[in-house]
């Protein structure tokens, strides 16, 4: 690249790094001076205690990742404000989560002691082996997530700053493996809130950059209007088909609630409070951010006016040239902050929640299922070095990344939902959804929706979350109504109003 | 009289939530009508408000704002406040 940006570009990121070390630390400090709950329910539910933003805040910056920096935004300047529009979906994902898991998965949680999303599943279907899948696929597709975050990162920070992918890697991956480690859940929620207003700042200076390099946003405007009309309607001249649209509405808007890693933060609040709060100020901020990023990548075709060969012929180009030709280089350092945030704050919490799945789910239940004891301070350090291990794997993994791996992010969200949807609604809603029926949802819907990824099978042209998510429901349904009925007494906590 | 210091038991605070997430659900059907009539809807008409197609606000911008007003609707008059924690007895929510 030629515009790189060196040294200005290296040291925001490295405060920013410090930041967040420095307040992981710091809430690790405070918070096992007042735990009142004992390691694992400090460790990885952070003893309930979330406030309304950062509650909010760790739940956007969990979901908004560098893909929705870099690769969706690169996307939009090469088709336009329909991929905006597509975009905007995501506003309707913070209520959505909270009205529909929040209140319920906080009450059950905290009937039954519950610390992770797997707990309350395994308690509400009496399953070990439902729990040991959903362990299985949550790390699956986390691990194939995170490996997506760690590569996205480290190319924008190659691209940009001009040092070594690696050293990017390095730097970055490093820093969020032993925040995540050392703070746990409570410093993973509070970090994120840091990440939340870095990619804040890092839109709204990119913005600034963009519009004074472009004469201000009406002139920006003009060029687009001027070179690519076909960028200003829904449809692009074709390119945003009305199944494009529709498909993005289920995997980015309607069926995130029941993404194991947002769930898990309905059960991490302190009051009803602050989880009201956290739905006004999310649905707010998710939008600035949302719509901010991607309409930026739009924007910048009023910049950046080449073809797309001009710029590496990928659209993952547009966003690091648009930082790096718009903006001063200590501005653009600050503006690369955002990205790398929105990479950290995601890998942070699917860190803590593959490792709340092996020693919580997987070891600890085993343990106890054998009458085995387990001493605090050993789980503490088993906790810790098993949050550290995956993530050093992950990283390992991201050193030589496999090709295929921006498509990854939005595979894995869809294995997650087809995995988790029928399960989660199951459990809080319909009484009658049992054992069996959960795991033919979870087991046959994840294996059908990842089938027909591999072949590449669709039905009307429809991404397959369409068929993964039906045959899950089907699968529930019939499942449930041929198994036997759930244990009564279990039921009482989900459903006590029968 | 199991109730917790606001008066709702397990069970009443259960059935709220069943209702606060049924009004969820119609919340979202109404922001995609929304979404669909600012956006696609507007999409006919050549109006421009500083360069920008006016469907391009509606549809962004404006479900944004219909979603924002949407959550504070939902916070402030749908759901209700009480105590997560649960303080009574097994099998003494009766009432």
């Amino acid at each position: 690249m030629t515009n790189a940006i060196g040294l200005a570009g290296l040291v925001p990121v490295l405060v920013f790094l410090l930041a967040a070390l420095g307040l992981a630390l710091m809430v690790r400090r405070k918070s096992r001076a007042a735990s009142t709950g004992g390691f694992v329910k400090e460790y990885f539910i952070g003893d309930r205690a979330l406030g309304g933003f950062v509650l909010a805040m760790t739940t956007i910056a969990t979901y908004g990742s560098v893909s929705s920096f870099v690769g969706g935004p690169g996307q939009a300047w090469n088709i336009g404000f329909g991929w905006v529009y597509m975009a905007t979906v995501q506003v309707v994902t913070l209520f959505l989560l909270y009205g529909i898991m929040g209140k319920k998965m906080a009450l059950v949680s905290r009937k039954l002691g519950s610390v992770t999303v797997i707990d309350v599943i395994r308690e509400r279907y009496q399953s070990n082996a439902l729990a040991v899948a959903a362990a299985f696929i949550l790390v699956l597709f986390f691990a194939a997530t995170m490996v997506a975050q760690f590569v996205g990162g480290a190319k924008l920070f190659e691209a940009v700053t001009g040092y070594s992918y690696v050293t990017g890697l390095f730097l970055f991956g490093a820093a969020v493996i032993i925040f995540t480690a050392v703070g746990g859940f409570r410093g993973v929620a509070v970090t994120d809130a840091l990440c939340g207003i870095a990619m804040l700042v890092g839109i709204a200076v990119l913005a600034g950059g963009i519009f004074s390099a472009g004469g201000g946003y009406e002139n920006v405007m003009n060029t687009i209007q001027a070179n690519r009309p076909e960028l200003l309607e829904p449809f692009a001249g074709g390119a945003m088909p009305l199944t494009l649209y529709f498909t993005q509405w289920l995997l980015v808007g309607v069926l995130t609630f029941c993404l194991p890693q947002s769930v898990v933060r309905c059960m991490g609040y302190k009051d009803t409070k602050s989880l009201h709060k956290a739905m006004i100020w999310g649905t707010v901020i998710i939008g600035a951010m949302m719509i901010g990023i991607t309409a930026l990548g739009t924007l910048s075709a009023g910049v950046l006016t080449d073809d797309l060969a001009a710029y590496g012929g990928s659209v993952d180009n547009i966003i690091p040239i648009a930082i790096a030709q718009t903006l001063p280089p200590w501005l653009a350092g600050i503006a690369i902050v955002g990205p790398i945030a929105a990479s950290i704050s995601t890998v942070s919490s699917l860190l803590i929640a593959s490792s709340s799945a092996i020693v919580k789910d997987l070891w600890l239940h085993r343990a106890e299922e054998k009458g085995v004891e387990v001493k605090d301070a050993h789980v503490s350090r088993f906790s810790q070095i098993a949050t550290f291990g995956i993530g050093v794997i992950v990283f390992v993994l991201a050193v030589t990344p496999p090709d295929v791996i921006w498509k990854i992010n939005m595979f894995a969200f869809g294995g997650l939902e087809t995995a988790f949807c029928w399960v989660f609604v199951g459990a809080l809603f319909w009484k009658r959804a049992n054992k069996t029926g959960a795991i033919a949802s979870m087991v046959g819907g994840t294996l059908t929706y990842c089938l027909t990824m591999a072949i590449g099978f669709k039905l009307f042209g429809l991404h397959q979350i369409v068929i993964g998510i039906t045959v899950a429901l089907v699968l529930m349904v019939v499942g449930s109504y041929l198994g036997k009925p759930g244990d009564k007494k279990m039921l009482q906590v989900f459903f006590p109003e029968k | 009289m199991a109730s917790s210091k606001d008066g709702l038991t397990y069970r009443q605070k259960m059935l709220q939530a069943n209702k606060e997430a049924k009004a969820t659900v119609v919340s979202l059907v109404l922001c995609i009508a929304v979404w669909a009539a600012a956006g696609f809807g507007l999409s006919g008409l050549d109006v421009k408000v500083f360069g920008t197609p006016v469907w391009i606000i509606g549809g962004t911008v404006g479900t944004w704002l219909f979603a924002v007003a949407v959550a504070v609707f939902l916070a402030k008059r749908v759901f209700a406040d009480f105590d997560l924690d649960d303080d009574e007895e097994e099998g003494a929510d009766r009432d």
